[in-house]
């Protein structure tokens, strides 16, 4: 069951580079008939059934960020930008190949990880913030603002499971805002919420945008490349098959579906 | 990158984080809260004396016998407590696995200080307990954390192996809950080792070589009574005393070594 892995390093360099990615694959093993547990496993190995079967997700990308750059990843569903995304952000291995990360990178695969509806609001709070590497301390001085932000001040001691989904968002998300990274890794994060938060986020990537930080962004909302990226690069099936202009990538990604 | 990541500074954070939590959380929702860590092996202990003590009458020939069994019950669900939370908590975690990239190691040690926390509070009971019953405070007393470090290691050695394992056969959770019973019966805890002894030399020796076993019965000689059996004092070799503690600390550098390797998958797999 040896399994081949690739290279993933996290520098700090003066380099203008963020991110390099080198002939990157990735696979995952999908359990075929039912892998899953003990018995199984035993009854496919004594019947010289695999068990599982290679999916390839990833098939050799290869692309270099520049500090600074805001970058839009598009694709349609399934071509592997969250996989993508997985890798850069060091949950997944590289299978092959090679990524570069010059700086700390901090990632949102969804807002609020590790929110529990059974801690209050409070609770959740410090333990979200520990997830983004903020100490006690450090969240003590930035608490009041985090609620005052979040509109959500009456309810810190109730429970998370007594807020609307809603409210955990507008929640989750003014605890991100307050993550300092020299890399920003943003997937889909934005695609909820009202007219208002929806506001709220766009005056927080504006002035992203204006600090010259480096972000990389999974969207399917072209307005969104097209109004902040300053690069994009389309996946499709696994491969890089456009990397350039926002505005031609978004004519691209549209084209996809006519 | 080699460098134990204990030691950077937002696994610290995280550690201590997720450890509250974690404390918080097993006992939420409770009327009586946080009283479980202590009200629970008492209520165990209370059914053994009735039933070991009194009705069948073991250990008449052990000094402050009540006492000699809380300490065997309070380690005993220590290890219980550390090992079957340990295999679960990468599994039950999962949602932070497949979302954010940190050592998963921290899941484990996690789970395991919060069992040691419940030890602690329960020692402290045991503690009390001893005082009451007459038992006179001794400068071996200071020896005990060293046998709960002993069993420490084992109990996360056979987390991080078992809960690595976990991940892709569910099924050792549940085979790991059978084999903690038959260890329970495998142990001197509510039995004196002494009528083992009296049965079958041999038994007790293996018995002892147990390192659960070692461990128990040295708390309780340098806590309560030296009128007791230990691994060194029944088997009067050194080589016999090593064994139990060569098995903790292999079992901890196999755990460690296998769960490494691991890791890197559990976000695929879980």
């Amino acid at each position: 069951m040896k399994r081949k892995i690739g290279v993933r390093r996290e520098v700090r360099t003066e380099s203008e580079n963020a991110i390099e990615v080198k002939n990157l694959h990735k696979s995952f093993r999908l359990p075929t008939e039912k892998a899953w547990g003990l018995k199984q496993a035993i009854f496919n190995r004594l019947r010289g059934i695999k068990g599982y079967k290679d999916q390839k997700v990833l098939k050799g990308l290869d692309f270099t960020i520049k500090k600074g750059e805001f970058i839009g990843i598009v694709g349609r569903n399934g071509s592997g930008k969250s996989t993508l995304l997985k890798i850069l952000a060091g949950i997944y291995y590289p299978e092959k190949g090679e990524v570069i990360v010059n700086g700390s990178l901090i990632p949102f695969i969804e807002l609020g990880v590790g929110f529990n509806p059974e801690l209050t609001g409070r609770e959740n709070v410090y333990l979200n913030g520990a997830l983004l590497g903020f100490s006690n301390k450090e969240m003590g001085e930035m608490y009041d603002d985090i609620w005052k932000f979040a509109e959500l001040e009456q309810f810190q001691d109730q429970k998370l499971k007594n807020y609307s989904s809603g409210m955990q968002v507008r929640l989750a998300f003014s605890i991100a805002i307050r993550a300092r990274g020299d890399i920003l890794v943003l997937d889909e994060v934005l695609a909820v919420g009202d007219a208002a938060f929806q506001q709220k986020c766009n005056d927080y990537f504006e002035s992203l945008k204006e600090h010259g930080q480096t972000i990389i962004l999974v969207t399917h909302s072209m307005e969104n490349v097209r109004k902040f990226c300053t690069r994009a690069i389309m996946i499709e099936d696994g491969k890089i098959v456009h990397d350039g202009e926002p505005e031609k990538v978004a004519e691209d990604y549209l084209k996809l579906f006519k | 990158m080699n460098i134990p990541n204990v030691l950077y500074r937002n696994n610290r954070i995280l550690l201590k984080e997720l450890t509250k939590t974690d404390f918080k959380l097993r006992y939420q929702g409770s009327m009586l809260g946080y009283l479980w860590a202590l009200l629970r092996p008492l209520m165990m202990f209370a059914i053994l004396y009735v039933v070991f003590a009194k009705l069948l009458r073991f250990g008449s020939d052990i000094p402050h016998y009540p006492v000699y069994l809380l300490t065997g019950t309070v380690l005993w669900s220590f290890f219980t407590e550390c090992t079957s939370q340990g295999i679960q908590a990468i599994v039950q975690r999962g949602d932070l696995i497949r979302k954010i990239a940190f050592p998963k190691y921290i899941v484990v040690a996690s789970t395991t200080f919060t069992a040691l926390i419940n030890l602690a509070i329960n020692l402290a009971v045991v503690v009390i307990f001893a005082l009451i019953n007459g038992v006179t405070p001794s400068l071996t007393w200071l020896l005990v954390p060293v046998f709960i470090f002993e069993l420490y290691c084992l109990a996360l050695g056979i987390s991080f192996l078992f809960g690595a394992i976990n991940v892709r056969f569910r099924d050792i959770a549940s085979i790991w809950e059978v084999l903690i019973q038959a260890l329970f019966y495998a142990i001197p805890i509510i039995y004196p080792i002494t009528m083992v002894a009296n049965s079958s030399t041999l038994a007790a020796k293996i018995i002892l070589l147990n390192p659960i076993a070692q461990v128990i019965q040295d708390v309780r000689y340098n806590l309560i009574t030296t009128e007791t059996v230990t691994t060194w004092n029944f088997l009067e070799s050194p080589v016999a005393m090593a064994v139990p503690i060569v098995i903790a600390g292999a079992m901890l550098v196999v755990g460690a070594i296998y769960f490494r390797k691991q890791s890197k998958f559990f976000a695929e797999e879980i």
